[in-house]
C-alpha cells in the first residue's frame, strides 16, 4: 500500500462520531431548530447529560440554585452556550491526545481548537454570520485532519521542517509535498465521511486557503481569520509554529482592520482561559507544554 | 522551582532556585529582566501593543499589553530592590505568519511598541531573538541570569 492509500485507509477506519454529537451538529446547523429539539437530541445520552450538569453546576458559573435538567441549563445559560459546552465536552476526548508529529503535548490541539472555535464565533458575529453554533463546531473540528496525519508527520518531521526552512514554503505545502496529503485535505475527507453539514466540510477543507474557492465563503473566511489569530497569539501552538499563509483579501472582503483583530484576540484569550478553567485543565501550566518534536 | 508565565501574565522573584518560563510565543513578546546585583529576575508575556483598544482590559489584565505590561514588570522588580540602570533586558517573540503584508502583523507592532517604550525610558536591550514564523519558549534562570530561547531547531542562549 502506498502512503497515500494508507492515509486514506486510516480515514476510512476512523471511528464514527458518536450519534448524539452528529445529530446535535445537524440540529445546530438548522436555524429553525427549537430548544425542545435540542434537548431531545441530547437527553438520551446519559454521559453527555451528566457531564453537562456537572459543568453547569460547578462553582464557575456561580448559579445560586442547582440545575437539574438540560431545559433548566438552557434557560439559565442560553442555548448557544449550552450547545458549545456539549461540543467542547465531546471533542475533548478526540483532540486532547498528544500530537507528537506536530510537537503538541496533551491538551494543546484541543486548546487550539477551542481558541479557533471561540474566535470564529466572535468573528462571525462581527461579520454578520447568524449561525454561531455552526461556526463554533467548525472551529472545534478545523484541524481534525492532524489527528490522522500526526504519525506520518512524526515520521517525516525532519524532511518537512527542512523544506519549510529551505524552500520558504508553508508547513501545509511541505506536508503535501512529502506525504501526498495536507491536514486540511485529510480533515475535509474525515468531515465527509462523518457526513457533517456541507458548510463545516468546506470550512475544514479550505481554512488555510480561502482563495482556492471560486466563490468566497463566509464560514471559510471566519475560520481562516480565527486560525491565523490563534496562531499569532500562541493559543495552542505546535512545532509547525506560524508557518502558514495568511490571506489578507479576507480582511478586506469583510471590511476588517488590524484593530478589529486585536480586539477579538483580547476577548478570545479571556474566553479560552475561562473554558480551560471550566474543564479543570490548563495545559500551559507545567513543563508538559514543552514542544515534543525533534 | 519552575514558574510558568501564561499568555498575558508576568512574574518577578528573587528566589535563586527559580526558573521563569513562558511557552508558545508567536507574535506575542516575552521580556526577561534581571538585576545582577540583587539577583531579582522577572518575565512578561504580552500579546498586544496598546491598551488603547480596551482600557478596561488594560486595567484588569495589564500584562496583556506592552504599554501597561512593561511598566508593571519593571515596577514589580523595583519593589524587590532591583535598579533600572543595572537591569539586563532580553527579548524574544514577535513572529509573523507567511505572506503577511501588514494586516496580520501583530508581531511587528508588538516589537515597535516595545522599542518606543524602551527608547523613551532609556532602557537598552542586551540581546534579542525576534521575528520569523516560529514558536518560541523563553526561559530565565533567576539565580544566574542565564536566558535561553528554544525553537523547533533547538535551544540557544540569548
Amino acid at each position: 500500500m502506498t502512503r497515500v492509500e494508507e492515509i486514506l485507509d486510516q480515514v476510512g477506519s476512523l471511528s464514527p462520531l458518536p450519534g448524539t454529537v452528529l445529530r446535535l451538529i445537524h440540529v445546530i446547523n438548522d436555524p429553525q431548530s427549537t430548544v425542545d429539539q435540542i434537548v431531545e437530541t441530547i437527553k438520551y445520552d446519559q454521559a453527555v447529560t451528566s457531564e453537562m450538569l456537572r459543568i453547569v453546576n460547578s462553582a464557575f458559573f456561580g448559579l445560586t440554585r442547582e440545575i437539574q435538567s438540560l431545559h433548566d441549563a438552557m434557560r439559565c445559560l442560553g442555548t448557544v452556550k449550552v450547545l458549545q459546552l456539549v461540543m467542547a465536552v465531546h471533542t475533548n476526548s478526540l483532540l486532547c491526545k498528544p500530537q507528537k508529529g506536530y510537537g503538541m503535548a496533551p491538551g494543546i490541539l484541543w486548546e487550539h481548537s477551542v481558541g479557533v472555535a471561540i474566535a470564529s464565533s466572535l468573528i462571525g458575529e462581527r461579520i454578520g454570520i447568524a449561525n454561531r453554533g455552526l461556526l463554533f463546531t467548525a472551529g472545534l473540528l478545523h484541524d481534525v485532519g492532524k489527528v490522522i496525519l500526526n504519525e506520518y508527520v512524526a515520521a517525516e518531521f525532519g524532511e518537512i521542517a527542512r523544506r519549510v526552512a529551505e524552500l520558504k514554503i508553508s508547513f501545509l505545502e511541505a506536508e503535501k509535498q512529502v506525504l501526498g496529503f495536507a491536514h486540511d485535505e485529510v480533515g475535509g475527507q474525515i468531515a465527509e465521511k462523518w457526513q457533517l453539514p456541507e458548510p463545516i466540510v468546506l470550512g475544514i477543507r479550505y481554512h488555510h486557503q480561502p482563495n482556492a474557492l471560486d466563490v468566497p465563503d463566509t464560514v471559510v473566511d471566519a475560520l481562516h481569520l480565527a486560525d491565523c489569530l490563534c496562531l499569532l497569539l500562541g493559543i495552542g501552538l505546535g512545532a509547525d509554529g506560524l508557518s502558514y499563509r495568511a490571506d489578507e483579501a479576507v480582511m478586506e472582503r469583510h471590511g476588517l482592520r488590524e484593530s478589529d483583530l486585536e480586539m477579538i484576540g483580547a476577548q478570545v484569550l479571556m474566553e479560552v482561559q475561562r473554558v480551560e478553567q471550566l474543564f479543570g485543565e490548563h495545559p500551559s501550566t507545567g513543563e508538559s507544554r514543552e514542544l515534543c518534536a525533534t | 522551582m519552575v514558574e510558568v508565565i501564561d499568555i498575558a501574565d508576568l512574574a518577578v522573584t528573587n528566589e535563586p532556585q527559580a526558573t521563569l518560563v513562558t511557552h508558545s510565543l508567536g507574535s506575542c513578546i516575552g521580556i526577561t529582566i534581571w538585576d545582577p546585583e540583587t539577583h531579582v529576575g522577572g518575565m512578561l508575556h504580552y500579546m498586544l501593543p496598546s491598551s488603547v483598544i480596551s482600557p478596561e482590559k488594560g486595567k484588569a489584565k495589564p500584562a496583556m499589553f506592552a504599554d501597561t505590561g512593561i511598566p508593571a514588570l519593571f515596577r514589580a522588580a523595583y519593589e524587590l530592590g532591583a535598579v533600572k540602570k543595572r537591569m539586563v533586558v532580553k527579548v524574544a517573540g514577535g513572529s509573523s505568519l507567511l505572506d503577511d503584508k501588514g494586516t496580520f502583523n501583530i508581531g511587528k507592532r508588538n516589537y515597535i511598541a516595545l522599542r518606543k517604550i524602551f527608547w523613551k525610558n532609556g532602557v537598552l536591550i542586551e540581546s534579542e531573538d525576534v521575528g520569523g514564523a516560529v514558536s518560541r519558549t523563553l526561559r530565565l534562570n533567576v539565580g544566574t541570569g542565564k536566558v535561553t530561547v528554544k525553537r523547533r531547531d533547538g535551544e540557544v542562549e540569548l
